[in-house]
C-alpha cells in the first residue's frame, strides 16, 4: 500500500514538472523576438499573407487560448503540424527517433562496457591515502574534451582519408569519450565507497581473493550511482545529440527541434522539448525501480 | 545553429551557399578562380560530352527551400529555393554565361516593338506526368504570376496583359518599355505551371512540383534530402544525361567538407571563403569559386535620428574601404560594387562614385564635424552565418579610423530579421546583408525604391529623384545611353547611402573530378548552382 | 553529467584529523588555473597587442609580429586567445557563482523548511534539469539576445538544477543533525540556525560542485558559440575561437592549437581541482584489494 502511494506520487509530481517544461518552452517560443510571420513568410509577406498563416494554425488566438488547445491536442497524441514542412510532428519525430536512438544506444553501450571495468579497475588498484593520479587525468581528459571540437577533428582527418563518416560507429564514438570518462569516475568513486564497508572487511578477513569480493560484494552494491549516471547520460542523447549531429549530417532529433528553434516553427519546438523532458523523466523512475532492485537498501530514497 | 533561415529571410533574394559563407581559391588565385583550365570562356567547368550518360548524381547544399508558401515557385524568394525548383520547372527564356537571354520554353520571340514581346513556343514540350505544355498554361501562368503578391512580380515590370494568339504564340504586351523583361522572365518564379492541374485542383503546387525540366521529384524530407529522378518526357533528348540526382541537406560546413572529400557527395555547395585552401591536399577534390552579382550592402536606418542626416549616412559609406572588405572578410573573392551589380554587363564603376573619391576616413571625419556627428556612435546589427560578421568586424575597424564607435550585435536570422523588417518604423541603427545581384543591372535597383520593395520602408525613405532614375534606367534601351541611365542610378544611390552596396558574394563549389563532370558558369545571376546540372555527367570508375 | 556521481550526501566536515591538505595534482589544477587568469589580464593583453586590430596578412603561421599565427581577418591570434581565457573564465566564473549563490539559498531553504516551500523549489529545479540543456540554453539566448549577459544565464539555468538538489539532500542531512537540533531548542532564530548551522555545513558541497559547474559553464559557452549563440565579435572567446580553428584545422592549424591546449588545460586544471577539494571536504577512508 506505501509504496503503492508512493509510486502514485512519483506519478504525479512527473506530471507537474511535464506541465512545467510545457509552459516554460510556450512561453519562451513567444517571447523570442522575431515573430514566426516575418520568419516563416519573409520581408516580402504582406498583412494579408501573415494573417492566412495565423488563421491556418491557431496563432491569431489569445495566447491562452493556443495553449489550451496545444495541451488538448497534446493529451489525445496530436502533436500539431510544422509550418514548415506542413507534416505532422508526429511523423517527423518518429522518423529522427530511431537515427537518435541508434547513436545513443552505442555510446551508452561503450560508456557501460568500456566505462565500468576501467573504473572498477582503477578504484580496486588505488592505494590508501589517494593517488591514482594517471587514472584521474585521463578521465579527466575525457570530461574536458569538448565535443565540438573533437567532433570537427574526427570528421575532418577520418573524410580526409577518403573514409566514409556516414555510419554511426563515429559520432557514437565521439560522444561515447564523455560517457566512458564520466562512467569511470562515478563508477571508481561509488567502488570506493563499498570498500570501506564493514562487509567487505569481514569478507577480506575470510581470505576472498580480491575479484571474488568485486564481483560477490562490491559490484551490486556499487550498482547505484553508475545506473543513475547511466540513466541521465542516455536520456541526456535521447533529447538529442545537437553538436555531434551537424558535425555528421544525422538527421536526428535535437538538429531538428534547434533548427525549428531558428526558425520560429513553434509546434515542432514545442513536441520536441516536451518529448525529450518526458524522457528523461521517465527514464529517472526507471531508474529509480532498479536500483530499488538491484540495491534494496538505497529503494525509495525518496 | 546555423542553421538555415537563415539567409533566407535575411539575404531577402536569394541565399545559396552564400548564407554559409562567402567563397573561396587558393590565396593568390584572383576571383573567379576557375577548376577547369580548359574551360571556355564564361564557364568555370564544361561537362565532357564524350563520357556515357547515365549513372547517379549526389550533391550536397547548406539548406533546403523551406517557406510557408511550400513549393509554389511563383511566391519562392530564395535562390536556394529557386536553385532546387530549377529543376523540375521551366522557364520561356533563360540565361547564357554572359547573362544574355537564351531560348528555353520559348523556341525564340521578336520584340515588333518595345512594348510587345511575341514569344513562339517550342514544340513537343510535355510535364512529367506527359501531357503536353499548351500556350494556355503558359498564359495562365504569367497571369497567376502577375495576381500574386510575390516578390517577383515586382522585377517583372510593367506588363499590361498576356494574350495567346495561337496555340504556339503568346504575345505580353507593357505598358512602357523595360529592359530588363527577358532577364526577370529567365528566373525560376517565372516557370510555365501546369495550368490544367491546378485549375482542375488535381495539384496543389504548394505541396507537389510538376514541370517540364529535366527532373522529377522522386521524393523529399524536409530539411533532410531530395532524391530526383529523369524526366522521361523532358524535351530536350538526351538530358539529363544522368539518371537520377540526390541532394543531401548539410547544414554544417564541416559535413559537406567531409562528403566531398570522402567523396559521399560528387558536388557540394560550400561557404567558407578559404574552402580551397582548406582542401588543397585532398585527392581528386576541384574547388571552384563561382562569381556571382550578388552583393552585401549596408542599411543605414534613416528613419533613426542617427541617420537622418544624409551627411552622417554619406559619411559612413565615405570611411568604408571596400577593397579591404573584399580583400579581408571576403579572402580576395568579392569585388567592390556600386548599385549597379559589378560584373553585369553595363554596370557602373564603383571607383568613380562620390563616396571613393570623397577622401576616406579623413574626408569622413571631416563631414561628421560639419554634421555635427563627430563621435558618431552605432549598432550594426548581422545574423551570425559567415561571412558576415568577418564584414561586419572589418567595417568596424574602417569606421575607427574616421573616429566612428561601431558596436556589433550578432544574432540569430529570425531575430534579425524580426528586427530588420518586423516593425515599421524599424528601430535598428545599421543592419548588413545582401541581395541576389539578378542578370540585368537594372534590376536590384529596383529595391532602391521603397514603394516597389515594400520591405525597405520602415527603414528607408523614397527619394524622388532617385525613383525617376531608375524608372528611366528601366526603360531606356541597352546601350550607351542606358549605361549613362545606370551610371546615374549609382551615383544618386551613392550620395543617398540609406542601402550602401558593398562588395559582391562569390560562390564556391567543390566537386570530385573522379565522379562527375559537371558544367558551371563562371558567373551567376540567381545562386543558381544546379543551373547547368542536366548537363552533368557521371564518371564510374 | 560529469556532476552526477552520487546521490548521497557526504557533506558534513569531519575532524581536521582526517581532512587532508590538497594533493600535488589538484595543487598543478589550481597553479594552472592561477597561470590563466594572470595571462588574461588586461595589461598583459594589452602588451601582447590589439585583439580586434588587423596587423598581417590573413592566415600566416606564426612569426615576428604575430607570434601565434593569424587568423582569418589578419588580425595577431595570440592577445585574441589570451582575452579569449579572460572572456570565458570571467564568464563562467560569474556565471557559477550566481548559481552557487541561488542554489546555496534555494537548497538549503527546500532542504531545511521542507513542505510546501521544499515541494515548489524541488518541482521547479525539476522542470530545469528535465529540459534539454542546450535547447534551454539557445532558447535563453534567443529571447535575451545573444551576448554575454544571455550565455551567463544559459549556464546559470543548466547548473542549478543539479547542485540545488545536492545542497538540499545536503542541508536534510544536517537539518536533522543533533546540533541543529539544540541550537532550534535553545530558541536560535530560523536566519541565525541557518546561517551558523547550516550553511557552513554544506560549503563542501557547493564548493565542489561549483569546481564541476565551472567546468560545465565552459563547454556551454563553447556551445553556444559554435551555434553562433555566444559572445558577440569581435570579442573573443575560448568557444569562438575554437569554433574558428575548427573550420581552418587543416589550413591554418594554430588557429585551434592554441586556444584548444587552452581550453583543455582549463577544464582540466578545474576538475582536478575539483577532485582535490572533494577529497579535502568529503575525505573518505580507501582501502586496497590487492
Amino acid at each position: 500500500m506505501r509504496l503503492l502511494l508512493w509510486w502514485g506520487g512519483r506519478a504525479l509530481s512527473s506530471a507537474v514538472t511535464l506541465l512545467g517544461i510545457s509552459v516554460l518552452i510556450f512561453a519562451a517560443l513567444r517571447l523570442m523576438p522575431g515573430g514566426f510571420a516575418e520568419t516563416i513568410l519573409g520581408p516580402f509577406a504582406t498583412p494579408e499573407q501573415k494573417a492566412a498563416l495565423a488563421a491556418r494554425y491557431g496563432l491569431d488566438q489569445s495566447v491562452l487560448a493556443q495553449y489550451g488547445h496545444w495541451l488538448a491536442a497534446v493529451g489525445t497524441g496530436d502533436l500539431g503540424t510544422s509550418m514548415i514542412s506542413r507534416q505532422p510532428v508526429a511523423a517527423e519525430l518518429a522518423a529522427r527517433l530511431p537515427v537518435t536512438a541508434r547513436l545513443t544506444l552505442l555510446a551508452v553501450a561503450a560508456a557501460v562496457l568500456a566505462g565500468v571495468p576501467l573504473g572498477v579497475v582503477t578504484a580496486v588498484r588505488a592505494r590508501p591515502g589517494g593517488g591514482g593520479g594517471a587514472g584521474r587525468l585521463l578521465s579527466g581528459l575525457g570530461v574536458s574534451v569538448p565535443e565540438f571540437a573533437l567532433g570537427s577533428l574526427v570528421v575532418f582527418v577520418v573524410s580526409r582519408y577518403g573514409l566514409q563518416t556516414t555510419g554511426y560507429l563515429l559520432p557514437a564514438a565521439v560522444l561515447s569519450i564523455f560517457a566512458i570518462s564520466a562512467t569511470a569516475r562515478t563508477t571508481r568513486d561509488a567502488v570506493l565507497g563499498v570498500l570501506v564497508e564493514q562487509h567487505i572487511t569481514a569478507a577480506v578477513a575470510r581470505g576472498e581473493t580480491p575479484w571474488f569480493i568485486v564481483r560477490h560484494h562490491v559490484l551490486r552494491n556499487a550498482a547505484g550511482p553508475v545506473l543513475t549516471l547511466t540513466a541521465t547520460v542516455t536520456a541526456y542523447l535521447l533529447g538529442g545529440a545537437l553538436i555531434v549531429e551537424y558535425l555528421f549530417n544525422l538527421p536526428g532529433i535535437g538538429s531538428y527541434v534547434v533548427q525549428a528553434v531558428g526558425r520560429r516553427d513553434y509546434a515542432v519546438v514545442q513536441a520536441g522539448v516536451l518529448l525529450a523532458a518526458a524522457v528523461f523523466i521517465v527514464m529517472n523512475v526507471l531508474v529509480d525501480l532498479l536500483v530499488g532492485l538491484v540495491d534494496p537498501r538505497l529503494g525509495r530514497r525518496a | 545553429m546555423r542553421y538555415r533561415l537563415a539567409c533566407g529571410a535575411a539575404a531577402v533574394l536569394t541565399a545559396t551557399s552564400a548564407c554559409a559563407g562567402g567563397t573561396a581559391a587558393a590565396p593568390g588565385t584572383p576571383g573567379g578562380a576557375g577548376a577547369d583550365a580548359t574551360a571556355p570562356p564564361g564557364y568555370l567547368a564544361l561537362a565532357d560530352g564524350k563520357l556515357p550518360a547515365g549513372g547517379a548524381l549526389t550533391f550536397a547544399v547548406h539548406i533546403d527551400s523551406g517557406a510557408a508558401t511550400g513549393l509554389d515557385p511563383q511566391l519562392a524568394d530564395v535562390a536556394t529555393s529557386w536553385q532546387l525548383m530549377s529543376l523540375v520547372y521551366e522557364t520561356l527564356v533563360t540565361v547564357g554565361p554572359d547573362f544574355a537571354p537564351k531560348p528555353a520554353l520559348a523556341e525564340s520571340w521578336e520584340t515588333p516593338d518595345p512594348k510587345t514581346y511575341l514569344f513562339h513556343l517550342r514544340k513537343g514540350v510535355a510535364f512529367s506526368n506527359g501531357r503536353e505544355m499548351t500556350a494556355d498554361d503558359v498564359v495562365g501562368s504569367l497571369r497567376r504570376l502577375l495576381a500574386a503578391k510575390s516578390v517577383w512580380r515586382g522585377q517583372l515590370g510593367p506588363v499590361e496583359k498576356v494574350v495567346k494568339v495561337d496555340a504556339g504564340t503568346v504575345k505580353v504586351t507593357l505598358a512602357r518599355p523595360y529592359t530588363p523583361f527577358l532577364a526577370a522572365l529567365a528566373n525560376v518564379p517565372a516557370a510555365v505551371l501546369p495550368m490544367k492541374e491546378i485549375e482542375a485542383g488535381s495539384l496543389d503546387p504548394a505541396k507537389q512540383m510538376l514541370g517540364t525540366g529535366p527532373f522529377k521529384v522522386k521524393d523529399h524530407r524536409q530539411d533532410v534530402s531530395w532524391s530526383f529522378v529523369r524526366n522521361e518526357h523532358y524535351w530536350d533528348k538526351g538530358k539529363p544525361a544522368a539518371d537520377s540526382l540526390s541532394v543531401t541537406i548539410a547544414p554544417e560546413e564541416a559535413a559537406r567538407v567531409a562528403a566531398v572529400q570522402n567523396g559521399s557527395a560528387a558536388l557540394a555547395s560550400l561557404g567558407n571563403v578559404d574552402s580551397a585552401a582548406m582542401l588543397a591536399g585532398a585527392t581528386d577534390v576541384k574547388v571552384a569559386t563561382q562569381a556571382t552579382t550578388d552583393f552585401y550592402y549596408l542599411m543605414l536606418n534613416s528613419r533613426n535620428p542617427k541617420f537622418a542626416d544624409p551627411r552622417v549616412r554619406q559619411a559612413v559609406n565615405m570611411a568604408l574601404d571596400r577593397k579591404q572588405i573584399a580583400e579581408v572578410a571576403l579572402g580576395g573573392q568579392g569585388r567592390p560594387t556600386g548599385v549597379t551589380p559589378a560584373g553585369l554587363p553595363g554596370a557602373c564603376d564603383p571607383a568613380t562614385l562620390p563616396s571613393a573619391t570623397g577622401g576616406g576616413a579623413a574626408g569622413a571625419k571631416e563631414l561628421l564635424a560639419q554634421a555635427g556627428a563627430a563621435n558618431l556612435s552605432f549598432t550594426l546589427s548581422i545574423y551570425a552565418t559567415e561571412p558576415a560578421p568577418a564584414v561586419a568586424q572589418v567595417i568596424q575597424q574602417n569606421l575607427q579610423q574616421a573616429g566612428v564607435t561601431v558596436k556589433i550585435e550578432q544574432m540569430d536570422e529570425a531575430s534579425w530579421a524580426g528586427k530588420v523588417y518586423g516593425k515599421a518604423p524599424a528601430t535598428f541603427d545599421s543592419a548588413l546583408s545582401w541581395f541576389a545581384g539578378y542578370a540585368d543591372p537594372g534590376m536590384v535597383t529596383t529595391w532602391w525604391n521603397p514603394d516597389v520593395a515594400g520591405f525597405n520602408q520602415g527603414f528607408m525613405r523614397a527619394d524622388k529623384d532617385l525613383n525617376t532614375l531608375i524608372a528611366r534606367a528601366g526603360e531606356t534601351p541597352a546601350g550607351p545611353e542606358r549605361d549613362k541611365a545606370l551610371a546615374e542610378v549609382c551615383a544618386k544611390a551613392d550620395t543617398d547611402s540609406q542601402m550602401v552596396p558593398l562588395v559582391t558574394r562569390p560562390a564556391t563549389i567543390a566537386y570530385r573530378a573522379d565522379a562527375v563532370s559537371p558544367s558551371l558558369y563562371a558567373t551567376e545571376g540567381y545562386g543558381n548552382l544546379l543551373r547547368l546540372v542536366a548537363d552533368a555527367r557521371v564518371k564510374r570508375g | 553529467m560529469k556532476m552526477l556521481r552520487s546521490g548521497r550526501a557526504r557533506a558534513e566536515i569531519r575532524g581536521g584529523a582526517r581532512a587532508r591538505g590538497l594533493d600535488p595534482l589538484s595543487l598543478a589544477g589550481l597553479a594552472c588555473l592561477l597561470l590563466l587568469v594572470l595571462l588574461a589580464l588586461g595589461s598583459l593583453v594589452d602588451a601582447a597587442g590589439d585583439p580586434d586590430a588587423i596587423v598581417g596578412p590573413r592566415l600566416r603561421p606564426p612569426g615576428p609580429g604575430w607570434w601565434l599565427g593569424t587568423d582569418n581577418l589578419g588580425r595577431s591570434v595570440l592577445p585574441r586567445v589570451m582575452e579569449g581565457v579572460g572572456t570565458t573564465l570571467l564568464l563562467s566564473s560569474a556565471a557559477v557563482l550566481v548559481t552557487a549563490a541561488l542554489s546555496a539559498g534555494f537548497g538549503v531553504l527546500a532542504g531545511y523548511r521542507g513542505g510546501y516551500l521544499n515541494e515548489l523549489i524541488m518541482r521547479v529545479v525539476e522542470v530545469l534539469y528535465s529540459f534539454p540543456a542546450i535547447v534551454l540554453a539557445v532558447l535563453v539566448a534567443a529571447v535575451a539576445g545573444p551576448g554575454q549577459l544571455a550565455a551567463l544565464a544559459g549556464i546559470v539555468l543548466v547548473t542549478i538544477p543539479l547542485m540545488t538538489r545536492l545542497v538540499r539532500a545536503a542541508a536534510v542531512a544536517v537539518a536533522g543533525r543533533d546540533y541543529v537540533t539544540a541550537a532550534v531548542i535553545s530558541g536560535a532564530r530560523l536566519p541565525r540556525v541557518l546561517g551558523r548551522h547550516v550553511l557552513p555545513n554544506v560549503a563542501g558541497t557547493i564548493a565542489v560542485q561549483g569546481t564541476y559547474a565551472l567546468s560545465v559553464g565552459i563547454s556551454v559557452e563553447g556551445g553556444l558559440s559554435f551555434l553562433g549563440f555566444g559572445v558577440q565579435p569581435p570579442q573573443a572567446s575560448l568557444g569562438v575561437l575554437i569554433r574558428q580553428g575548427g573550420t581552418y584545422m587543416m589550413a591554418a592549424p594554430w588557429l585551434i592549437i592554441g586556444p584548444g591546449a587552452v581550453l583543455v588545460l582549463a577544464i582540466l586544471s578545474i576538475n582536478v581541482f575539483g577532485d582535490g577539494l572533494r577529497d579535502r571536504f568529503e575525505p573518505r577512508e580507501t582501502r586496497s584489494l590487492v
